[in-house]
Protein backbone atom coordinates (compact mmCIF):
# COMPACT_ATOMS: atom_id res chain seq x y z
CA UNK A 1 0.00 0.00 0.00
CA UNK A 2 1.50 3.12 -1.00
CA UNK A 3 1.15 6.31 1.54
CA UNK A 4 -1.17 7.70 -0.77
CA UNK A 5 -3.26 5.21 -0.76
CA UNK A 6 -3.50 4.61 2.58
CA UNK A 7 -3.96 8.47 3.20
CA UNK A 8 -7.47 8.46 1.30
CA UNK A 9 -8.31 5.03 3.05
CA UNK A 10 -8.03 7.45 6.40
CA UNK A 11 -9.95 9.61 4.75
CA UNK A 12 -12.54 7.82 3.60
CA UNK A 13 -12.44 5.94 7.13
CA UNK A 14 -13.41 9.19 8.57
CA UNK A 15 -15.52 10.89 6.77
CA UNK A 16 -17.54 7.23 7.50
CA UNK A 17 -17.14 8.10 11.23
CA UNK A 18 -18.37 11.22 10.95
CA UNK A 19 -21.65 10.45 8.88
CA UNK A 20 -22.41 7.77 11.92
CA UNK A 21 -21.95 10.36 14.68
CA UNK A 22 -24.00 12.38 12.07
CA UNK A 23 -26.95 10.07 12.81
CA UNK A 24 -26.23 9.55 16.26
CA UNK A 25 -26.94 13.18 16.82
CA UNK A 26 -30.38 13.15 14.65
CA UNK A 27 -31.18 10.13 16.52
CA UNK A 28 -30.90 11.33 19.70
CA UNK A 29 -33.12 14.01 19.00
CA UNK A 30 -35.93 12.18 17.68
CA UNK A 31 -35.38 9.50 21.15
CA UNK A 32 -35.66 13.43 23.30
CA UNK A 33 -39.06 13.80 20.96
CA UNK A 34 -40.72 10.50 21.82
CA UNK A 35 -39.56 10.43 25.86
CA UNK A 36 -41.48 14.09 25.84
CA UNK A 37 -44.08 12.26 23.44
CA UNK A 38 -45.06 9.10 25.81
CA UNK A 39 -47.64 11.47 27.27
CA UNK A 40 -49.24 12.48 24.06
CA UNK A 41 -52.17 12.34 22.52
CA UNK A 42 -54.16 9.10 21.36
CA UNK A 43 -55.05 9.10 18.01
CA UNK A 44 -55.78 6.23 15.69
CA UNK A 45 -52.53 5.21 14.74
CA UNK A 46 -51.32 5.34 17.97
CA UNK A 47 -54.31 3.11 18.95
CA UNK A 48 -53.12 0.46 16.19
CA UNK A 49 -50.07 0.05 17.68
CA UNK A 50 -51.11 -0.24 21.45
CA UNK A 51 -51.59 -4.39 23.23
CA UNK A 52 -54.48 -5.90 21.71
CA UNK A 53 -56.20 -5.47 25.51
CA UNK A 54 -55.42 -1.94 25.76
CA UNK A 55 -56.25 -1.39 21.99
CA UNK A 56 -60.05 -2.83 22.84
CA UNK A 57 -60.33 -1.13 26.18
CA UNK A 58 -59.29 2.99 24.17
CA UNK A 59 -61.55 1.86 21.16
CA UNK A 60 -64.31 1.25 23.91
CA UNK A 61 -63.88 4.64 25.70
CA UNK A 62 -63.32 6.44 22.05
CA UNK A 63 -66.94 5.28 22.00
CA UNK A 64 -68.34 5.85 25.05
CA UNK A 65 -66.85 9.15 25.84
CA UNK A 66 -66.50 9.41 28.92
CA UNK A 67 -67.03 6.23 31.36
CA UNK A 68 -66.35 4.59 34.84
CA UNK A 69 -64.47 1.59 34.85
CA UNK A 70 -68.08 -0.30 35.67
CA UNK A 71 -69.27 1.07 32.60
CA UNK A 72 -66.43 0.03 30.35
CA UNK A 73 -66.25 -3.11 31.64
CA UNK A 74 -69.95 -4.06 30.84
CA UNK A 75 -68.74 -2.80 27.43
CA UNK A 76 -65.97 -5.11 26.95
CA UNK A 77 -67.18 -7.57 28.54
CA UNK A 78 -64.52 -8.30 31.09
CA UNK A 79 -64.07 -7.68 35.19
CA UNK A 80 -64.62 -4.32 36.60
CA UNK A 81 -60.98 -4.97 38.80
CA UNK A 82 -59.17 -5.70 34.96
CA UNK A 83 -60.64 -3.09 33.00
CA UNK A 84 -59.45 -0.64 35.82
CA UNK A 85 -56.10 -1.99 35.63
CA UNK A 86 -55.96 -1.53 32.00
CA UNK A 87 -57.68 2.21 32.46
CA UNK A 88 -55.06 2.94 34.65
CA UNK A 89 -51.74 1.59 32.44
CA UNK A 90 -53.61 4.04 29.83
CA UNK A 91 -53.50 7.10 31.84
CA UNK A 92 -50.08 6.19 33.00
CA UNK A 93 -48.80 6.09 29.18
CA UNK A 94 -50.95 9.65 28.98
CA UNK A 95 -53.35 8.20 26.70
CA UNK A 96 -56.31 8.96 29.29
CA UNK A 97 -57.40 10.86 31.58
CA UNK A 98 -59.29 10.77 35.13
CA UNK A 99 -61.25 12.67 36.45
CA UNK A 100 -63.13 12.64 40.05
CA UNK A 101 -67.04 13.11 40.31
CA UNK A 102 -67.79 12.73 43.71
CA UNK A 103 -67.64 9.27 44.21
CA UNK A 104 -67.61 8.04 40.90
CA UNK A 105 -64.60 8.07 38.61
CA UNK A 106 -64.62 9.16 35.25
CA UNK A 107 -61.93 8.07 32.23
CA UNK A 108 -62.22 9.85 28.75
CA UNK A 109 -59.58 9.79 26.06
CA UNK A 110 -56.95 12.91 26.91
CA UNK A 111 -56.39 16.23 25.59
CA UNK A 112 -52.51 14.89 24.95
CA UNK A 113 -49.65 16.95 26.98
CA UNK A 114 -47.99 16.81 23.89
CA UNK A 115 -48.03 18.07 20.41
CA UNK B 1 -79.40 1.52 16.12
CA UNK B 2 -77.94 2.72 12.72
CA UNK B 3 -75.34 0.43 11.22
CA UNK B 4 -72.29 1.98 9.96
CA UNK B 5 -70.34 1.05 6.85
CA UNK B 6 -66.83 2.69 5.63
CA UNK B 7 -66.44 1.52 2.06
CA UNK B 8 -62.76 1.40 1.64
CA UNK B 9 -59.69 0.49 -1.12
CA UNK B 10 -56.42 -0.22 0.01
CA UNK B 11 -55.52 1.54 -3.05
CA UNK B 12 -57.53 4.06 -5.17
CA UNK B 13 -59.05 3.98 -8.45
CA UNK B 14 -61.26 0.55 -7.48
CA UNK B 15 -64.70 1.81 -7.91
CA UNK B 16 -64.91 2.79 -4.45
CA UNK B 17 -66.88 5.96 -4.41
CA UNK B 18 -69.67 4.56 -7.58
CA UNK B 19 -70.12 1.26 -4.94
CA UNK B 20 -70.82 3.95 -2.11
CA UNK B 21 -73.21 6.30 -4.07
CA UNK B 22 -75.01 3.24 -5.74
CA UNK B 23 -75.24 1.14 -2.43
CA UNK B 24 -76.29 4.55 -0.61
CA UNK B 25 -79.19 5.15 -3.23
CA UNK B 26 -80.29 1.75 -3.23
CA UNK B 27 -81.12 1.49 0.44
CA UNK B 28 -82.95 4.75 0.18
CA UNK B 29 -84.94 3.40 -3.09
CA UNK B 30 -86.33 0.70 -1.17
CA UNK B 31 -87.12 2.62 2.21
CA UNK B 32 -84.47 2.52 4.24
CA UNK B 33 -83.61 5.90 5.69
CA UNK B 34 -79.76 6.72 4.28
CA UNK B 35 -76.78 8.56 5.35
CA UNK B 36 -73.56 9.04 3.03
CA UNK B 37 -71.16 10.60 4.16
CA UNK B 38 -67.77 11.51 2.37
CA UNK B 39 -65.07 12.03 4.71
CA UNK B 40 -61.98 11.49 2.08
CA UNK B 41 -61.13 15.30 3.35
CA UNK B 42 -58.03 15.06 1.59
CA UNK B 43 -59.70 14.05 -1.47
CA UNK B 44 -63.16 14.70 -1.68
CA UNK B 45 -65.23 12.79 -4.58
CA UNK B 46 -67.91 15.21 -4.80
CA UNK B 47 -69.65 11.98 -4.85
CA UNK B 48 -69.06 12.59 -9.20
CA UNK B 49 -71.11 15.94 -8.74
CA UNK B 50 -74.24 13.60 -8.98
CA UNK B 51 -75.95 14.68 -5.66
CA UNK B 52 -77.25 17.31 -4.86
CA UNK B 53 -74.80 19.74 -2.26
CA UNK B 54 -75.61 20.56 1.49
CA UNK B 55 -75.04 23.88 3.35
CA UNK B 56 -72.20 23.11 5.54
CA UNK B 57 -68.97 20.63 4.96
CA UNK B 58 -67.86 17.41 6.01
CA UNK B 59 -65.39 19.20 7.75
CA UNK B 60 -67.09 21.29 9.80
CA UNK B 61 -68.31 18.21 11.79
CA UNK B 62 -64.59 17.19 12.17
CA UNK B 63 -63.45 21.01 13.13
CA UNK B 64 -66.73 20.59 15.67
CA UNK B 65 -68.23 23.57 13.90
CA UNK B 66 -71.24 21.79 13.20
CA UNK B 67 -73.13 18.74 14.06
CA UNK B 68 -74.05 16.14 11.12
CA UNK B 69 -77.37 17.00 10.98
CA UNK B 70 -76.97 20.52 10.18
CA UNK B 71 -74.12 19.54 7.66
CA UNK B 72 -76.07 16.53 6.07
CA UNK B 73 -79.19 17.54 3.08
CA UNK B 74 -81.94 15.55 2.53
CA UNK B 75 -81.56 14.63 -1.55
CA UNK B 76 -84.44 12.31 -1.44
CA UNK B 77 -86.99 14.61 -3.46
CA UNK B 78 -83.93 15.30 -6.17
CA UNK B 79 -83.38 11.63 -6.10
CA UNK B 80 -86.58 10.02 -6.09
CA UNK B 81 -86.09 7.74 -3.43
CA UNK B 82 -88.79 6.18 -0.94
CA UNK B 83 -86.56 6.66 1.88
CA UNK B 84 -84.65 9.59 3.61
CA UNK B 85 -81.45 10.09 1.78
CA UNK B 86 -78.85 12.21 3.41
CA UNK B 87 -75.59 13.29 1.98
CA UNK B 88 -72.79 15.65 3.35
CA UNK B 89 -69.80 16.17 1.32
CA UNK B 90 -66.52 17.19 1.84
CA UNK B 91 -64.90 20.51 0.87
CA UNK B 92 -62.98 20.21 -2.62
CA UNK B 93 -61.82 23.68 -2.04
CA UNK B 94 -58.10 23.16 -2.07
CA UNK B 95 -57.45 25.93 0.56
CA UNK B 96 -59.68 23.19 2.41
CA UNK B 97 -58.03 19.78 1.24
CA UNK B 98 -54.61 21.80 2.10
CA UNK B 99 -55.24 22.93 5.58
CA UNK B 100 -56.38 19.00 6.39
CA UNK B 101 -53.37 17.64 4.94
CA UNK B 102 -51.05 19.99 7.76
CA UNK B 103 -53.62 18.96 10.59
CA UNK B 104 -51.63 17.11 13.39
CA UNK B 105 -52.42 13.97 15.63
CA UNK B 106 -54.32 15.83 18.29
CA UNK B 107 -56.73 17.22 15.96
CA UNK B 108 -56.80 13.82 14.39
CA UNK B 109 -57.82 12.63 17.73
CA UNK B 110 -59.91 15.02 18.17
CA UNK B 111 -61.65 14.72 14.45
CA UNK B 112 -62.16 10.92 15.24
CA UNK B 113 -63.92 11.23 19.07
CA UNK B 114 -66.32 14.13 16.79
CA UNK B 115 -67.27 11.23 14.34
CA UNK B 116 -68.13 8.78 16.79
CA UNK B 117 -70.43 11.23 18.18
CA UNK B 118 -71.95 12.85 14.59
CA UNK B 119 -72.51 8.79 14.61
CA UNK B 120 -74.11 8.55 17.44
CA UNK B 121 -76.10 12.04 16.47
CA UNK B 122 -77.10 9.99 13.19
CA UNK B 123 -78.85 6.97 15.28
CA UNK B 124 -80.55 9.10 17.13
CA UNK B 125 -82.39 11.07 14.14
CA UNK B 126 -83.77 8.22 13.12
CA UNK B 127 -80.85 6.97 10.37
CA UNK B 128 -81.31 2.89 9.18
CA UNK B 129 -77.51 3.07 7.58
CA UNK B 130 -75.07 5.13 7.31
CA UNK B 131 -72.23 5.03 4.76
CA UNK B 132 -68.68 6.57 5.13
CA UNK B 133 -66.92 6.82 1.59
CA UNK B 134 -62.99 6.62 3.28
CA UNK B 135 -60.33 7.78 1.26
CA UNK B 136 -57.85 4.99 -0.29
CA UNK B 137 -54.91 3.31 0.87
CA UNK B 138 -54.09 4.16 4.66
CA UNK B 139 -54.21 7.47 6.47
CA UNK B 140 -56.04 9.69 9.34
CA UNK B 141 -58.82 10.26 7.53
CA UNK B 142 -59.58 6.77 6.29
CA UNK B 143 -58.77 4.96 9.32
CA UNK B 144 -60.63 7.23 11.59
CA UNK B 145 -63.58 6.28 9.66
CA UNK B 146 -62.79 2.70 9.58
CA UNK B 147 -62.65 3.25 13.65
CA UNK B 148 -66.00 4.52 13.82
CA UNK B 149 -68.06 1.90 11.42
CA UNK B 150 -69.17 -1.36 12.43
CA UNK B 151 -68.51 -3.19 9.18
CA UNK B 152 -65.87 -2.16 6.48
CA UNK B 153 -66.37 -2.95 2.65
CA UNK B 154 -62.97 -3.27 0.59
CA UNK B 155 -63.51 -2.83 -2.95
CA UNK B 156 -60.66 -4.19 -5.09
CA UNK B 157 -59.50 -5.14 -8.57
CA UNK B 158 -58.22 -8.30 -8.50
CA UNK B 159 -54.84 -9.07 -8.75
CA UNK B 160 -51.75 -11.01 -7.36
CA UNK B 161 -49.95 -7.66 -6.18
CA UNK B 162 -52.80 -6.42 -4.95
CA UNK B 163 -54.05 -9.23 -3.28
CA UNK B 164 -50.96 -8.57 -0.89
CA UNK B 165 -51.61 -4.95 -0.48
CA UNK B 166 -54.80 -5.95 0.38
CA UNK B 167 -53.74 -8.58 3.29
CA UNK B 168 -51.54 -6.04 4.70
CA UNK B 169 -54.64 -3.96 5.46
CA UNK B 170 -56.67 -6.47 6.39
CA UNK B 171 -54.07 -8.03 8.93
CA UNK B 172 -53.08 -4.40 9.98
CA UNK B 173 -56.30 -2.16 10.12
CA UNK B 174 -58.92 -3.67 9.60
CA UNK B 175 -58.44 -6.74 12.18
CA UNK B 176 -57.23 -4.80 15.06
CA UNK B 177 -59.79 -2.27 14.94
CA UNK B 178 -62.00 -5.76 15.50
CA UNK B 179 -64.10 -4.56 12.44
CA UNK B 180 -66.27 -7.43 10.19
CA UNK B 181 -65.29 -6.73 7.08
CA UNK B 182 -66.39 -8.16 3.29
CA UNK B 183 -64.71 -7.89 0.17
CA UNK B 184 -66.19 -6.97 -3.10
CA UNK B 185 -63.65 -7.59 -6.11
CA UNK B 186 -64.74 -4.86 -9.00
CA UNK B 187 -63.75 -4.74 -12.58
CA UNK B 188 -63.50 -8.68 -12.78
CA UNK B 189 -62.18 -9.85 -16.07
CA UNK B 190 -62.64 -13.52 -16.67
CA UNK B 191 -59.57 -14.46 -18.03
CA UNK B 192 -57.80 -13.07 -15.05
CA UNK B 193 -57.68 -15.67 -12.61
CA UNK B 194 -56.50 -14.46 -9.52
CA UNK B 195 -59.22 -13.59 -6.96
CA UNK B 196 -58.59 -11.26 -4.20
CA UNK B 197 -61.08 -13.00 -1.36
CA UNK B 198 -58.22 -12.50 1.19
CA UNK B 199 -57.11 -16.01 1.49
CA UNK B 200 -54.74 -15.41 4.30
CA UNK B 201 -57.94 -13.89 6.10
CA UNK B 202 -61.01 -16.08 4.65
CA UNK B 203 -63.11 -12.85 4.36
CA UNK B 204 -66.23 -13.51 2.67
CA UNK B 205 -66.78 -12.25 -0.72
CA UNK B 206 -70.28 -10.31 -1.07
CA UNK B 207 -69.48 -9.41 -4.69
CA UNK B 208 -67.57 -10.06 -7.58
CA UNK B 209 -68.62 -7.50 -10.52
CA UNK B 210 -67.14 -7.85 -13.73
CA UNK B 211 -65.58 -4.58 -15.76
CA UNK B 212 -68.31 -3.08 -17.56
CA UNK B 213 -67.34 -0.12 -19.79
CA UNK B 214 -70.88 1.29 -19.52
CA UNK B 215 -70.79 1.60 -15.69
CA UNK B 216 -67.58 3.67 -15.83
CA UNK B 217 -68.81 6.33 -18.53
CA UNK B 218 -72.58 6.47 -17.39
CA UNK B 219 -71.58 6.46 -13.89
CA UNK B 220 -70.12 10.16 -13.82
CA UNK B 221 -73.99 11.13 -15.38
CA UNK B 222 -76.38 8.85 -13.44
CA UNK B 223 -76.97 6.76 -10.47
CA UNK B 224 -77.49 3.29 -12.19
CA UNK B 225 -79.98 1.98 -9.16
CA UNK B 226 -81.87 4.50 -9.81
CA UNK B 227 -81.96 5.37 -13.58
CA UNK B 228 -81.29 1.56 -14.52
CA UNK B 229 -82.38 -1.23 -11.49
CA UNK B 230 -82.23 -3.87 -14.41
CA UNK B 231 -78.80 -3.46 -15.17
CA UNK B 232 -76.60 -6.10 -14.28
CA UNK B 233 -74.37 -3.94 -12.55
CA UNK B 234 -77.80 -2.14 -10.31
CA UNK B 235 -78.79 -6.08 -9.85
CA UNK B 236 -75.22 -6.73 -8.05
CA UNK B 237 -75.50 -3.46 -6.09
CA UNK B 238 -79.61 -5.03 -4.81
CA UNK B 239 -77.79 -8.38 -4.17
CA UNK B 240 -74.95 -6.89 -1.68
CA UNK B 241 -77.34 -4.81 -0.17
CA UNK B 242 -79.59 -8.15 0.12
CA UNK B 243 -76.62 -9.84 2.12
CA UNK B 244 -75.45 -6.87 4.01
CA UNK B 245 -79.27 -7.17 5.46
CA UNK B 246 -79.38 -10.57 6.65
CA UNK B 247 -75.10 -10.00 7.85
CA UNK B 248 -76.51 -7.06 10.19
CA UNK B 249 -79.85 -7.67 11.02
Amino acid sequence: MTDNSSTEEMIRLLREISGKLDRILIQGSVDKESDDGILDVLDVMTLLTLPDHLRTTATALFELGSATADELAERTNKERAVESNYLNQLVRMGHVAKNRNGRKVYFSIGEGLGK
Amino acid sequence: MAVTIAIHSYKGGSGKTSFAINLASAYASVGKSVCLLDVDLKAPSSFNYLLPEGKHWVNDIFEGRYGVMDVVKDVSKEMGTKGAFYVGYSNPDILAVREVSSKDRKWQSKALKLLMAAKKDLSNAGIDVVILDTGAGVDFTSVNAIAVADHVISVGRPGASRQRLMEQVIGGVYMPLDKDCYIIENMCHSDNPTDISGKKFDLPVLASISCMCDVAVRGDNEVLVLTEPGHMFSKKIYDIMESLDKITS
